[in-house]
């Protein structure tokens, strides 16, 4: 019984991870752009779906897809005014800048919500357990596993069975050739931003009761994102979903099984991966 | 992905890599940095001194990143982690081998020289993102190794260093006592900054500093005509991370007090801002970054450090989108706008244009 | 020409000795003003300023004038760096602040070759008065606040078993040394226990475990923040609180962290030495104050009490001995003193140099639609357990 509860719980935290993540997989495959401050929107996306609830009285899931598009829309300002000139730069001025933003983040967070945690702001609904046969198991995570799953399904027809997502594809595996074929492959990146920003910011505001949102989100998560993103490898959208799951159901395992090993365990697990495959579990195909 | 991300701005091969050429020893400004450094310790009034020590050893800390990163294009975002190992070998070298503050600082260089190479040989086959994120995943690990080997570091309570012996009482010398205002300290790493200085300038010169140019901007030609690429990158990472565990240890010895924040991403990631900040590949592009930070934190944060923190983030995104090459560059600019109006004269600076 | 000269060196010459009789006492603060720990500094200046509303900024005269340094999180290092700037620089007199232990520690050198005097507004393992005379404590230790709370569960409280659940750093360890200690003396049985690294994210693990130990009772002793709302909400997420299980904590549920915890938190039981309810005058000075400054949601917590007793030492120090004060003077002064604080009243240790003073058992509840704590039991006046046991530890 306890492997079963491991896996639901390592899947639970690992779609949160993967909803997040999934957004700056995709972008950083296909830009190139190292994006630290990608968790910076998952922030906002819980803070502006905690406001809408709280305030507004909005019900929990339209405020996330209302968070999610707040954080979509301002994702599409950032990539033209701020990351667009970032495409041809190193990566060292990329992982500045965001490195940058994420301050900024930090700063205006604790200026308008102040330092703590903000409050919490689940509904009803989520709070009760179910019977799951071999136990009761919270609501609420299964709930993010059935989104997370929702999500996947849904992204996986986009990316491989839509027409963008064959353009998106394309420009993945070789940019220059994309364009060569007539693809906007501009527009393909301010759109593939917006989704990805977007994604964050609903993962923000649904996995709150797993991460809870305070200004210091973006940082204390970064490398937890970059970690799912980067065994994943980059652009892979497979990949990032296993990696996700890989990292949830492993790290939840080893508190369960292993609890000595504490936090060396999950370093110890990207250190032997990206030795064993530097390039991720599942890279996308990229012309050499 | 086999495809190394080269930025755009990095200047070609045929072109000389920005600064290296104008670094020559005649030019009198040379001098300057030195000068103000000597000056500072005279002049200042006293509780000043810990903080220039700090600017020193953070110039010393963004000079080993220059090496690696600058010069060599090792993408490091765990550079703190052999600071943190210079800063508590040393440390533990007070307190259980020997006061000598020169033996504890020798020793912390080699260990994290050795660490740095031993990682190194690990990660320098892996490039872009991959490799950062290693860097990142070893720092991580000695960041575990310190907060749990509470016996030897202290753990999150930090290592209480006591008092070096006085510097070269080793010779029987018994002149340079660490005194509370931070005075000797201040001398301590402005020599052995300047040493470092020194050997990392031949180093950059050398041919073997050439072919790491070259390894930068080309692996694949760089391979192709020969170079054992793999053993120069490491062979610099390990200078590189000596150097980085000597302003540990410098560090150790000055504020006498090692913490886990020395291990932190957070130190990495401000190494990498001064570096930025001052200018990559230009050696005096650490002495303007490092110490311009540290002032103006010093300054900013007394005031407010949430504002501060919007001056940082602001300041990186300037910098990156606006400043190319630094402070460095825009000494470059404003040399090269007097160089117009004084033709002739030969600029400082290495604008090849 | 002369004369006009004259006029004027005489001028400054009077105004120089008026700034001679009023001179300025400089306290200098080193506290976390940002990063994940800025609410401890945020809860320290606002207590300082509101005190110095109430009780002016003056004493007989002579400004009385506070310097904040960020040392912006557990870091050591710096907070030695900026104890040694502030006395050198800003030549404080005294210093105060210090919400971690590690940043208090660092500076006990400096503040004894200096003999500068140094009130811990938080900063709560036992050991750090002792590592320097200098050092006195308006705040409370680990084992202190936590020494009733096991005895009575497992006596009036009737819990037979607990499992213990703790940060793995070193307060961590003292509150589970004092949990464990008390709580079988007192004839209750530890059925398990874990030490959670502090960058742990997701605590279902740890929470599942402790459910299914059959424990009567769960503990907890972790940093207040982001990790100890997840830990409770995930405690009633998973039915433990449905199943009678009992959650027991400490200053993870203080006021200012419950709305971010939610309705879950509701029932559960703690142990700190200031509850935001009480009644004494002091406290409600104090409340009234900080909304007044900082508006409708300026709660006070632990820090701003320890920030506004230690704020009162150091007025009252300086009222008794006049602005020239020694940092000796101060350490007698304090040595032994009796005030009636915003959590009730308190004495400073005349051997330790640390606080003696009640600690309240209360029960979160939910009135009027706020989330609050309310004091069902209150013990004698507490001496730090740990310092009674290690008489002699240095």
């Amino acid at each position: 019984m306890l492997i079963f509860t491991i896996l639901l719980d390592g899947i639970a935290y690992g779609m949160v991870l993967f909803i997040i993540s999934v957004g700056l997989t995709v972008t950083m495959g296909l830009m190139r752009v190292v994006n630290l401050a990608h968790g910076a929107f998952a922030m906002l996306g819980g803070y502006l779906a905690s406001v809408m609830i709280r305030h507004y009285g909005i019900p929990y899931v339209p405020a996330a897809f209302l968070a999610a598009i707040a954080c979509g829309a301002l994702g599409g300002v950032a990539e033209l005014t701020i990351y667009r000139p970032l495409y041809r730069k190193g990566e060292l001025a990329q992982v500045l800048l965001t490195f940058g933003l994420i301050f900024i983040s930090i700063a205006a967070m604790t200026l308008i919500f102040g330092p703590r945690p903000i409050d919490e702001s689940m509904p009803k609904w989520l709070e009760g357990l179910v019977d799951v046969g071999f136990r009761t198991y919270p609501t609420y995570r299964l709930f993010l596993i059935g989104v997370g799953a929702a999500l996947a399904l849904a992204l996986w027809f986009i990316i491989e069975r839509s027409l963008f997502g064959a353009r998106l594809r394309a420009a993945v595996d070789d940019p220059g050739m994309a364009r060569a074929v007539g693809i906007n492959v501009n527009l393909l990146f301010t759109l593939t931003f917006v989704g990805g920003c977007a994604l964050a910011g609903f993962g923000g505001a649904i996995g709150a009761g797993i991460l809870p949102i305070d200004p210091f989100y973006a940082l204390r998560y970064l490398v937890l994102f970059l970690v799912v993103v980067v065994i994943g490898g980059l652009g892979s959208f497979r990949g990032s979903l296993a990696a996700a799951l890989a990292v949830g159901i492993i790290e939840t395992a080893g508190k369960y099984l292993v609890p000595q090993l504490g936090s060396f365990l999950l370093w110890i697990i990207v250190f032997g991966l990206l030795l064993w495959r530097p390039n991720g579990l599942l890279p996308a195909k990229t012309a050499s | 992905m086999n495809q190394p991300i080269t930025p755009a701005s990095t200047p070609q091969l045929n072109l000389p890599a920005s600064g290296l050429t104008a670094l020559r020893p005649v030019d009198a400004w040379h001098l300057a940095p030195w000068i103000i450094a000597l000056a500072f310790y005279f002049l200042v009034p006293p509780g000043f001194h810990t903080l220039g020590t700090n600017v020193l050893v953070m110039i010393l800390f963004t000079l080993s990143l220059d090496l690696a990163l600058g010069f060599a294009g090792i993408i490091t975002l765990g550079h703190a982690a052999f600071f943190g190992v210079g800063a508590y070998a040393a440390g533990v070298m007070v307190s259980k081998l020997t006061p000598d503050p020169i033996m504890g600082l020798l020793l912390a260089t080699a260990l994290a020289g050795v660490l740095g190479a031993l990682t190194g040989m690990l990660i320098l086959h892996t490039q872009g993102v991959a490799m950062f994120m290693l860097t990142l995943a070893i720092a991580s690990i000695f960041y575990e190794v310190a907060n749990q080997w509470r016996s030897v570091t202290g753990g999150d309570d930090g290592l209480t260093v006591p008092r070096p012996a006085a510097l070269l009482a080793y010779f029987g010398f018994e002149g340079f006592r660490f005194d509370f205002a931070g005075k000797t300290a201040y001398l301590y790493a402005l020599s052995v900054l300047f040493v470092w200085f020194l050997i990392a300038w031949r180093i950059v010169k050398s041919p073997f500093g050439r072919s790491l140019d070259g390894i930068r901007q080309n692996p694949r030609r760089m391979r192709a005509i020969g170079t054992p690429v793999w053993w120069r990158l490491v062979a610099m990472y390990g200078i590189s991370c000596a150097m980085a565990g000597s302003a540990g240890a410098l560090q150790a010895h000055a504020i006498r007090l090692v913490g886990l924040k020395s291990l932190e991403l957070e130190l990495s990631g401000i190494v990498a801002v001064m570096l930025v900040l001052g200018g990559e590949r230009r050696l005096y592009g650490a002495f303007l970054g490092a110490a311009f930070y540290v002032l103006v934190h010093d300054w900013a944060a007394a005031i407010n450090p949430f504002y501060w923190m919007f001056v940082v983030g602001a300041l990186l995104v300037a910098v990156v989108l606006f400043l190319d090459g630094g402070l460095m560059g825009l000494l470059d600019r404003i040399a090269a706008l007097f160089g117009r109006k004084k033709s002739g004269e030969e600029q400082a600076s290495g604008d090849a244009k | 020409m002369r004369r006009i000269l004259a006029a004027v060196v005489g001028a400054a010459m009077l105004a120089g000795t008026t700034l001679a009789s009023a001179e300025v006492v400089k306290v200098g603060i080193i506290a976390e003003f940002s990063g994940p720990f800025a609410v401890w500094g945020t809860q320290f200046r606002q207590a300082i300023e509101a005190f110095q509303k109430v009780n002016g900024k003056t004493i007989d005269g002579h400004e009385v004038q506070f310097v904040y340094r960020d040392v912006g999180g557990a870091d050591p290092a710096k907070s030695r760096a900026l104890a040694e700037e502030l006395i050198l620089r800003e030549r404080v007199k005294f210093i105060g602040g210090f919400a971690l232990t590690p940043n208090a520690l660092a500076v006990a050198e400096i503040i004894t070759e200096a003999k500068i005097p140094t009130v811990i507004f938080n900063a709560a393992t036992s050991i750090i008065t002792r590592k320097s005379p200098y050092y006195v404590r308006t705040s409370m230790t680990v084992q202190q606040y936590i020494d009733p709370l096991p005895t009575w569960a497992a006596t009036e409280g009737k819990m037979k078993s607990a499992y213990v659940l703790v940060s793995d750093y070193a307060p961590g360890h003292d509150a589970e040394e004092i949990f464990i200690n008390n709580f079988e003396k007192a004839g209750g049985k530890i059925v398990g226990k874990a030490r959670i690294p502090l960058n742990v994210t997701d605590f279902a693990p740890y929470i599942e475990r402790a459910g299914g130990s059959g424990a009567e009772a769960v503990y907890i002793f972790m940093p207040a923040g982001a990790p100890s709302i997840s830990i409770i909400r995930e405690f009633a997420k998973r039915g433990l609180k449905d199943k009678g299980i009992k959650l027991l904590a400490g200053g993870e549920v203080q006021e200012v962290f419950l709305p971010a915890i939610g309705d879950d938190v509701v029932g559960t039981i703690s142990s700190m030495h200031y509850t935001e309810t009480n009644t004494y005058p002091e406290n409600i000075a104090l409340r009234k104050t900080l909304m007044e400054m900082f508006g409708a949601n300026a709660v006070p917590d632990i820090g701003s009490v320890g920030a506004w007793d230690g704020t009162k030492l150091i007025y009252d120090a300086i009222k008794a001995h006049g602005p020239r004060i020694t940092g000796d003077q101060f350490v007698a002064f304090a040595k032994g003193r009796k005030w009636d604080s915003p959590r009730g009243p308190i004495m400073i240790d005349a051997q330790e140099r640390d606080i003696v003073q009640q600690v309240y058992l209360r029960r979160v509840e939910k009135r009027d639609g706020k989330l609050v704590n309310i004091d069902f039991f209150k013990s004698g006046m507490v001496r730090d357990p740990w310092k009674i046991a290690n008489p002699n530890a240095k």
